[in-house]
């Protein structure tokens, strides 16, 4: 990330009110934001003072319908020393006045006799966007007032909206006053209805205008982030005093389980839970054997870069093999049109060089196995057989679907649980959409990318898989028995001569 | 239809001795031995008996047909349509067999299936296949049928079953890795679609796709399955398969176009039935009229009443007669299997047949009780099965049934149909009547009418059924919100790209364009046209789709709590349109014969429902509706006498505002408008509109200048009222009549009469705006500018009675002097789904059709009656209605009227501006 960068933490009310102020307050601690805004249309003060009452004194905590009359908040991230100004209004009227006040220095950075216009003014207001299916048109019902916004303000503008899903991001085109066309980009603050289970979104804003999402269900904070803890039964918990994920280790587990309508399997599993995202140490619930696991030699660390979720192109393939350290990409650089190609040299290499070896991904049976399959039948079929002879294995399948391991992410996103188990990549700046989304672009536009900072990104996940793999491999067992004192373990045979 | 390979079963078939056993299967009891027996007070039922010759068999011998390996393993010769489709499918081509219930359709594509698996395996290769059934209910026993087909033939074809029924996990994946007939249903191939990579093996192997049924996909659900075959056709195509498609239909009128829409593609239509038929006796029964009123003229003559009492002239109901019938067929030994409407009537019918025999102990004296069942969905598995099994052997004499019989459910010989009520298209009247003497053997089979139109439509025009025309059926894939939705879904499975745009690709390129850019808009999808565009909303868009709407806000059905299992209304989700119209708070809704008042409707939110509870009230209620059209624009226009039609979209803004509370005994009305406490509803959708030539309009308002609508002040009167109400009841007669043409729900359908066109149309359609070089009246310059218009309106079209208030300012201001004056008809769903542009089409088909049911009904009332141009749906409560007016215009529609009688121009009053739905 770029420096001079600032958290924003944008938390919908539902959020706030459905949940103790101990989630929110673990959601502000996970995050770490420079400024908490509550995400609601209409006044929400409970909300407000929940999450006031759980950030730091300096931290903003915006709530636009609170604000009097016409209002227009103005906070810089962070405070005080901040480099990126947010501007925020609860009505999109409220945005040419907001513009102009920008232009004339009247908003913003005191002093400073010149508008900086290479920096980036974001202004947080609730737009929506009008899609009308049958006419196929979607429009901005606030288009007059961003135009006259976006003509006003020195700079950029992105705006960013509470009733667009977080992972929203859109350059209109849009006419301007006094005729021209002006540009104005929209990014969604927060999950909107219709877009299935509700993330908390922290967005990491630029003075550049670039803007980094990361997503995390609204069900991972507080005691809802154990396993098998509901929201019925993080009621049920918070009724009997048990108001934190802290409190609820301090427990003893007998105590735990004569909580009314608390079995003693969940309050087991959510002890261990506990246990393991307070420490960060994974632990094995099962005796099962690693995927992969009792074989000579450990298994190839695969991951794939496509140009979107529907790929037309499996455009990298980097593999990692942990048996000599190695990192070998394969990118298809010049003919995008030619999907074979990759394929076609991975499978080449693959088959000569590690005919024999085993195969691990994370989440590969959804998507990585899925699509390579799916392709080597398409272009290269004199492989199909070849290709479907590899033994596949999916780390996150056997830990999480298949209940063998608690990790200790937020998530259980790869480059959350790696992160959290303390691997350490080279930060190139990039996720799953970004990468994808740039290959697009070279394909539609032909500029070529910085292939090397997509291929560190690629290479870095199939790290942070073996990383995984050796966390969960040296995990402790719910048993009770200790990584070391169970090196008689077939697996761990297998596995210590590498 | 699973039936229609038990019918070319060995059991059944007895090829070439059709004219020979013809003779040993006469029936029992002819039409006329019925009519002459049937015990009655006084001959007052009116009854047609028509005879339709036999039919013999036409077959080609099999060597001719199949390949030595099958040809002697099968053990008939295939009957003409047969042979002909599979030499089309030989050649590669997409085939439509359009033929009777119980013609040997299934084997079509059963041993095209055959052929190609041998092909493939010749080559050491695999051939699947894709089946894909309307429903689920059917799909097993299909699956049984195939596999002792191929069982007989010695292939070794595995045929699965997979849909919602299908276990998950392991037997799922093991039918998708091993099957080579999948069989399904398009609610099972849309979800299916998104994980379309376990597919791989099975849509490689891919050489045919049925669609069966494929005449029930129409309206609303025919547009999603067109949009899902245009996406399995993406999917199979990027897994290099380029399969054929069969569709095997009942008999309907446009059986290329229907196909060749639900598929995207040319089809061969193979519609020349060479199965057999033995001879069947058709009699259409109108049940006597009911002597409700203490009649002084004596009710017998089945004339016209026309009391100025408000009784009205009516029949006894299907419902009562039609078991009579039952009994007395059973009586004389004729098996007989009568279809009911609902399960409430298939109980009752039974104890009415019984009730009929006893009371009349001389007629039937010497014969016992009849075995009768009743047989319908309400009741137990077991108990159907067991219902099914004694009608096979023989020991029941009758049956009472709903449609869950309809379908493929093998019954054995059946020697009559009894029909209670004309099921509503002639194609499902075919459908159930030939489940009697199927083959070669005799039958008869009978309708008992109800009192409604197009019941009453069939019995005076026995021709009708004869014809060899059957309705249209519709499906259009013009509505733009369902193709967005399977477009989102499209590119979930499949990125979409510059190769889906075009005639033959998904759309056509800047529909194609228009809608990515929406979607990329609202962040649901994501890339260009040139390199690929995915989708990136919430997962599994396809779980969206709803087959029955063309819109997201769907009203679930609820009950209140409490109320027990039994008593639930199996019902879909409902439309908003449908739920303002019918289920608002306080409607009694009756399902099954139980009533059910809607005590709650909840707007909004992630689940909009309505929840019933059932109650027991002596009323029932009816909707008021204000409906007017906004800013229709054509598309198309055609010309005819003088007449112009023209098809295209507008705004429909609909009140459901209030409602009334009649008594069902009497029609007394126990409260009147009472609020619904909706707010209106507007619509976009595809509309057609006719316009009446101003002489026509002038020599008719002249006609009925005297006419007075009953009951309604004389202030209110105006010489304008009985033409109006010409309009009025030609365009309830055409959409009650839409159904003799088409295959549709008149539900879906809505219409608006106007004396006003002008006042609906968007400002560059009306009459005024086109630049009439010659006038130099003042009020053109405001129409060509349009301020000050209904259409005009900054946030919406506000109310019914805003466009009103607007529409009469217009007119003092002279503003609609030369609109013209006409009707429109929509499709009642948002987006439309081709109905009227259908009626568009078939105009004059269906204003025949209206003219002569209107003509000949024998309500005689002035005003018309349920069965001729009265609606249920009307939101001015029928009023005004002319019937006489109405034939009058449809006959200068028509070309069938003297030319009208010039007046002196502008002699009439100044039009005021009317209108009715």
């Amino acid at each position: 990330m770029e420096g001079g960068s600032a958290r924003l933490l944008a938390l919908p009310p539902s959020v706030v009110a459905d949940r103790s102020a101990d989630a929110v307050a673990d959601a502000c601690d996970y995050f770490d934001p420079d400024g908490v805004w509550v995400l609601a249309t209409e006044r929400a003060p409970r909300a407000h003072a929940t999450v006031r009452s759980v950030t730091d004194e300096g931290t903003p905590v915006v709530h636009t319908p609170l604000g009097r009359g016409a209002a227009v908040r103005y906070d810089r991230l962070p405070d005080d020393e901040g480099s990126v100004e947010v501007g925020s209004v609860h009505d999109p009227a409220l945005l040419p006045d907001v513009g102009e006040r920008r232009r004339d220095g009247d908003l913003g950075e005191r002093g400073s006799a010149e508008p900086e216009t290479d920096r980036t003014t974001f202004v947080a207001c609730p737009v929506e966007v009008a899609v009308d299916e049958t006419r196929l048109s979607a429009t901005l019902p606030a288009a007059d007032e961003l135009a006259a916004l976006a003509a006003n303000v020195p700079g950029d503008v992105v705006v960013l909206s509470a009733l667009l899903p977080a992972d929203y991001d859109h350059a209109w085109s849009l006419d301007a006053p006094d005729g021209g066309e002006v540009t104005v980009r929209l990014h969604g603050l927060g999950a909107t209805e219709g877009y299935g289970s509700r993330d908390v979104a922290c967005l990491t804003l630029s003075p550049s205008g670039a803007v980094g999402t990361e997503r995390v269900g609204t069900d991972r904070f507080g005691l809802r982030a154990l396993e098998g803890v509901g929201p019925r039964t993080a009621e049920r918990l918070r009724d009997a005093g048990i108001r934190s994920r802290a409190a609820l280790r301090r427990t003893p587990l007998r105590e735990l389980a004569d909580v009314r309508g608390v079995g003693r399997e969940t309050a087991e599993r959510a002890h261990e839970h506990a246990e393991v995202l307070a420490t960060g140490e994974p632990l094995r619930l099962t005796t099962a054997p690693l995927p992969g696991g009792p074989a000579s030699r450990p298994p190839l660390c695969l991951d794939i870069e496509t140009d979107g979720l529907s790929p037309t192109i499996i455009w990298q393939v980097g593999v990692y093999d942990p048996a000599t350290d190695e990192h070998r990409a394969f990118t298809e650089r010049e003919r995008p049109d030619e999907p074979g190609r990759v394929i076609e040299r991975f499978l080449t290499w693959l088959l000569g060089s590690h005919p024999d070896r085993d195969l691990l991904t994370w989440n590969g049976h959804r998507f990585d196995y899925r699509h390579l399959t799916s392709f080597v039948e398409r272009y290269c079929p004199s492989y199909a057989a070849a290709w479907g002879e590899y033994r596949t294995h999916d780390l996150y399948d056997w830990a999480v679907r298949r209940d063998n391991a608690l990790l200790p992410g937020r998530t259980n996103k790869l480059d959350h649980v790696a992160r959290r188990l303390e691997h350490t990549g080279s930060d190139t700046g990039l996720d799953g959409a970004a990468t994808a989304a740039a290959y697009e672009r070279f394909v539609r536009t032909g500029e070529p990318l910085d292939w090397a900072r997509h291929e560190a990104y690629c290479e870095d996940d199939c790290r942070a898989l073996w990383h995984v793999y050796g966390a969960l491999r040296d995990a402790d067992r719910r048993d009770g028995s200790a990584a070391d004192a169970r090196n008689v373990d077939s697996e761990q045979a297998g596995l210590g001569d590498f | 239809m699973a039936g229609d390979h038990s019918e070319t079963g060995e059991a059944d078939r007895h090829d070439g001795q059709v004219s020979a056993t013809s003779d040993g299967d006469a029936l029992p009891l002819t039409g006329h031995e019925l009519v002459e027996t049937f015990p009655r007070a006084a001959l007052t039922e009116h009854t047609t008996v028509r005879g339709l010759a036999p039919r013999e068999a036409r077959t080609v011998p099999v060597d001719e047909v199949l390949r030595p390996a099958l040809a002697a393993e099968y053990p008939y010769d295939p009957f003409v349509h047969q042979a002909r489709a599979l030499d089309a499918l030989e050649r590669g081509e997409n085939v439509c067999v359009a033929t009777s219930t119980s013609s040997g359709k299934t084997d079509v594509y059963a041993l095209q299936i055959a052929r190609d698996v041998l092909d493939a395996r010749a080559a050491g290769e695999s051939s699947t296949a894709y089946v894909v059934y309307p429903t689920k209910a059917l799909a097993r026993d299909q699956q049984r049928e195939l596999a002792a087909l191929y069982d007989r033939l010695g292939l070794d074809i595995e045929v699965a079953v997979y849909d919602g029924d299908t276990e998950t996990g392991e037997p799922r994946r093991r039918i998708r890795e091993t099957a080579d007939v999948i069989i399904s249903n398009f609610m099972g191939v849309n979800t299916y679609l998104h994980d379309h990579d376990r597919w791989s093996r099975f849509f490689g192997a891919c050489d045919l796709v049925v669609v069966d049924e494929s005449h029930t996909h129409t309206g609303v659900q025919g547009m999603h399955v067109a949009w899902i075959i245009r996406r399995l056709k993406r999917v199979l195509d990027y897994y290099g398969s380029d399969p054929s498609f069969v569709c095997t239909s009942a008999t309907v009128g446009n059986p290329r176009e229907h196909s060749e829409a639900l598929l995207g593609e040319p089809v061969t239509v193979v519609d020349e039935d060479g199965s057999p038929r033995g001879r069947r006796d058709l009699v259409l029964w109108n049940p006597p009229p009911t002597d409700r009123r203490e009649s002084d003229e004596g009710a017998g003559t089945g004339e016209a009443d026309t009391g100025e009492d408000g009784g009205t002239f009516e029949r006894q109901p299907a419902s009562v007669e039609a078991p009579r019938l039952l009994s007395h067929l059973t009586a004389h030994d004729v098996r007989t299997l009568m279809f009911v409407p609902s399960r409430k009537l298939a109980e009752l019918s039974v104890g009415r047949a019984r009730e009929h025999r006893r009371e009349h102990p001389r007629v039937y004296g010497g014969r016992g009780p009849s075995s009768l069942e009743p047989y319908h969905a309400g009741q137990g598995k077991r108990k159907r099965h067991a219902t099914e099994r004694s009608l096979k052997s023989g020991a029941l004499d009758g049956v009472a049934a709903t449609s869950a019989l309809e379908l493929g459910i093998n019954v054995g010989e059946i020697d009559a149909t009894l029909l209670m009520g004309y099921p509503g298209q002639r194609q499902s009247f075919w459908q159930r009547v030939g489940r009697a003497g199927r083959d070669a053997a005799d039958a008869l089979s009978v309708l008992v009418a109800d009192y409604a139109t197009l019941d009453q439509y069939v019995v005076d025009n026995p021709e009708y059924l004869l014809e060899t025309d059957v309705e249209d059926a519709v499906v259009d894939t013009a509505n733009d919100r369902v193709f967005a939705q399977h477009l989102l879904c499209a590119a979930d499975e499949v990125a979409v790209d510059g190769t889906d745009a075009g005639p033959v690709g998904f759309a056509d390129r800047n529909r194609l364009e228009r809608a990515v850019e929406m979607w990329r808009r609202a962040g649901r999808l994501t890339g260009h046209l040139e390199t690929g565009v995915s989708y990136t909303g919430p997962p599994r868009p396809q779980t969206d789709v709803n087959l029955y709407a063309t819109d997201d806000e769907q009203y679930q059905v609820r009950v209140t709590e409490g109320t027990p299992e039994a008593q639930a209304p199996d019902l879909e989700p409902l439309s908003q349109a449908r739920a303002f119209r019918d289920y608002h708070e306080g409607a009694v809704r009756v399902h099954d014969d139980r009533q059910y008042e809607v005590v709650e409707i909840e707007h909004g939110g992630q689940q909009p429902s309505v929840r019933l509870q059932p109650v027991d009230v002596d009323y029932y209620t009816r909707t008021r509706s204000e409906v007017t059209v906004l800013d229709a624009t054509s598309e198309a226009t055609r010309e005819v006498n003088g007449f112009t039609f023209h098809f295209g979209t507008g705004t429909v803004l609909v009140h459901h505002a209030e409602y009334d509370r009649v008594r069902i005994s009497d029609n007394e009305r126990l409260g009147v408008g009472i609020p619904t406490e909706l707010p209106p509803l507007t619509m976009e959708t595809q509309l057609c509109w006719v316009a009446v030539p101003e002489p026509v309009e002038r020599s008719l308002v002249e006609r009925y200048a005297d006419y007075r609508v009953p009951d309604l002040p004389e202030a209110s009167q105006s010489p304008h009222l009985g033409y109006v109400g010409g309009l009025h009841a030609a365009e309830h007669g055409m959409i009650g009549a839409a159904p003799l043409e088409l295959m549709l729900d008149p539900g879906d359908l809505g219409g608006l009469s106007t004396l006003v066109l002008d006042g609906h149309l968007a400002p560059s359609e009306r009459a005024g705006a086109s630049a009439d070089g010659a006038s130099d009246d003042a009020t053109d310059g405001r129409l060509v500018d349009g301020t000050g218009g209904p259409g005009e309106r900054a946030d919406g079209p506000g109310s019914v009675e805003a466009v009103r208030t607007a529409l009469e300012r217009r007119q003092r201001e002279g503003d609609l002097e030369r609109s013209a004056s006409g009707w429109f008809v929509y499709d009642g769903v948002e987006g439309g789904l081709g109905f009227s542009r259908a009626v568009y089409e078939e105009f004059e088909a269906l204003a025949l059709r209206t003219r002569e049911r209107i003509a000949a009904c024998t309500c005689g009332r002035p005003e018309g009656c349920p069965a001729c141009v009265m609606d249920e749906n009307c939101g001015n409560d029928n009023q005004p209605l002319h019937r006489e007016a109405a034939v009058d215009v449809l006959d200068h529609l028509l070309g069938d009227a003297d030319g009208p009688a010039p007046t002196e121009e502008g002699g009439s009053e100044r039009r005021p501006p009317l209108f009715y739905s």
